[in-house]
């Protein structure tokens, strides 16, 4: 129970801190620009005009999608973080044989199933905002819809399966060879050429940093939260696996 | 043929001269079986033929200004995926069927050594099927096309790609051949899991299909990226094969 009472407390702590972000994200944050905009007459606007043509008044564009940059990013990187702690737990069950490394590591893979589908969508809606298409097969996005499918397959497998211990351990034998590409998907926007943006490696405002540290912080500890809500709920469920059998025995 | 002259010697052979004879026990069982049956390389085989006649239909409306150079690469792995896919599943449901795979867990063979011999035997019937199938291809589709690249650096591609599939292929196939779903399962985990060496073979052998500028770079780096994943792949497979067979 004092899990239970931990992780809620975590979920409200990390609501509060998402919420923030999220508020500060468009009220403190710096404003990024992106390009320039002409257009005919002078507008109201908190960016310098830049020069005057006879195109028309040339401002700095301001950019509004980039705000999801707040919520995409620290998902994205909660969703890598999770599921590296699905392997590590795959990989302690494969080393111990017990039932509960095989519980952890599945809880795991489901948080972060959450993460995953949080990112594509955030992902979707700012691809559609910054680059006019809804998906492009492009490397980070690619990767990333592999890793997605790869987490459905170890579901597939192991409902697929009837025998316990084999469920658990074909669960982390998977688990373990599908994480392979978890580091793959993450450094492959800074090895090759690829249109989805590498924020950090172009500097960062403090304004902007602040919101996303919360953030990042704050989606972590929903992370833990949705892990241990879930863990409560299975030993719960095994206890009333047990009181059955004692009833019926 | 050193090999044959130093178990004689010594009752006791050593571990890794015992080991290649596990080794070649077991690729000998697998092909004497197929050459009894011959059902593995001509399921995939008339497979292969089967999908060389979808990709008929798929192209019928393509016209005659489209050049099918462009994705013949493609279309090749295509085929070789769905046939491995079927002759991975029937490599291992053969040997749980007949309760093959139980003996040679009893029988005091390594299990390294059974991850080895069944993917090098399922890396024999690939290179088989592939063998046979792309001159077929070549034969329906790319009649009279101009061919770019060496003729050499195709089979090395196959030949990285199918290392690949056979060897992820049989701990993939091992595991779902135990469940319920079997092929579909296989299905399922097997496309994901190919995919970095899906992308790096179709772009070494369309590279050596179509050549033009750079073409030798290109298959150079995509082959360099085929040989990273099946060193990284086969070690994660071989360390992880153990857990699997056991279960």
């Amino acid at each position: 129970m004092r899990q239970l009472k931990i992780a809620l407390v975590l979920l409200l702590i990390g609501g509060v801190l998402t919420t923030a972000a999220f508020v500060m994200a468009f009220t403190t944050a710096e404003m990024q620009r992106f390009g320039t905009v002409t257009v005919p007459e002078p507008i109201d606007t908190a960016f310098p005009l830049q020069q005057v043509t006879e195109a028309g008044y040339t401002y700095e564009r301001p950019w509004f999608s980039q705000k999801i940059f707040y919520f995409h990013v620290p998902v994205a990187e909660a969703s890598f973080l999770v599921f590296a702690v699905a392997a590590f737990f795959s990989i302690r069950f494969l080393m111990k044989r017990r039932k509960e490394f095989d519980t952890k590591a599945r809880l795991a893979m489901e948080t972060a199933i959450v993460f995953v589908m949080l990112t594509m969508i955030t992902g979707i809606l700012w691809t559609r905002a910054a680059w006019g298409v809804w998906w492009e097969w492009e490397p980070r996005l690619t990767t990333y819809f592999i890793m997605t499918l790869m987490m459905i397959g170890y579901f597939v497998l192991r409902n697929s399966i009837e025998d316990e211990e084999r469920r658990a351990t074909y669960g982390a034998v998977f688990g373990i060879i599908a994480f392979i590409n978890a580091p793959i998907s993450f450094f492959i926007t800074r090895l090759i050429p690829s249109s989805h943006p590498v924020v950090f490696q172009s500097g960062f405002a403090t304004s902007n940093l602040i919101p996303f540290i919360l953030g990042q912080i704050g989606m972590l500890m929903v992370g833990y939260a949705i892990y241990a809500i879930r863990a409560s709920e299975e030993r719960l469920e095994e206890r009333v696996d047990v009181l059955k059998d004692a009833l019926e025995g | 043929m050193a090999e044959k002259t130093t178990p004689a010697v010594s009752l006791r052979p050593s571990g890794a001269s015992l080991s290649w004879r596990q080794f070649k026990a077991i690729v000998r069982k697998d092909i004497v079986m197929e050459l009894r049956t011959k059902e593995m390389v001509t399921s995939m085989g008339i497979y292969a033929l089967l999908t060389m006649v979808i990709y008929q239909v798929a192209l019928s409306q393509a016209g005659t200004a489209f050049d099918p150079r462009d994705i013949a690469a493609g279309l090749l792995w295509l085929a070789f995926v769905f046939t491995s896919m079927l002759g991975l599943n029937r490599s291992l449901v053969h040997e749980k069927d007949q309760g093959c795979l139980e003996a040679l867990l009893l029988s005091p063979v390594d299990r390294p050594v059974i991850f080895f011999a069944k993917a090098a035997g399922n890396l024999v019937f690939l290179l088989i099927v592939q063998t046979l199938t792309i001159p077929v291809f070549a034969f329906l589709f790319l009649q009279g096309r101009e061919y770019g690249g060496d003729l050499w650096m195709i089979p090395l591609a196959l030949l990285g790609g199918a290392i690949g599939i056979a060897g992820v292929g049989t701990l993939l196939a091992t595991m779902s051949v135990n469940t319920k779903g079997k092929d579909f399962v296989l299905a399922v985990l097997f496309v994901p899991l190919m995919y970095p060496l899906l992308l790096a073979a179709v772009s070494a052998t369309s590279a050596a299909v179509l050549g033009g500028d750079g073409y030798v770079q290109q298959f150079w780096s995509s082959m360099a990226l085929v040989a990273a994943y099946d060193v990284i792949m086969l070690g994660a497979a071989f360390a992880l094969y153990e857990f699997v067979i056991g279960a």
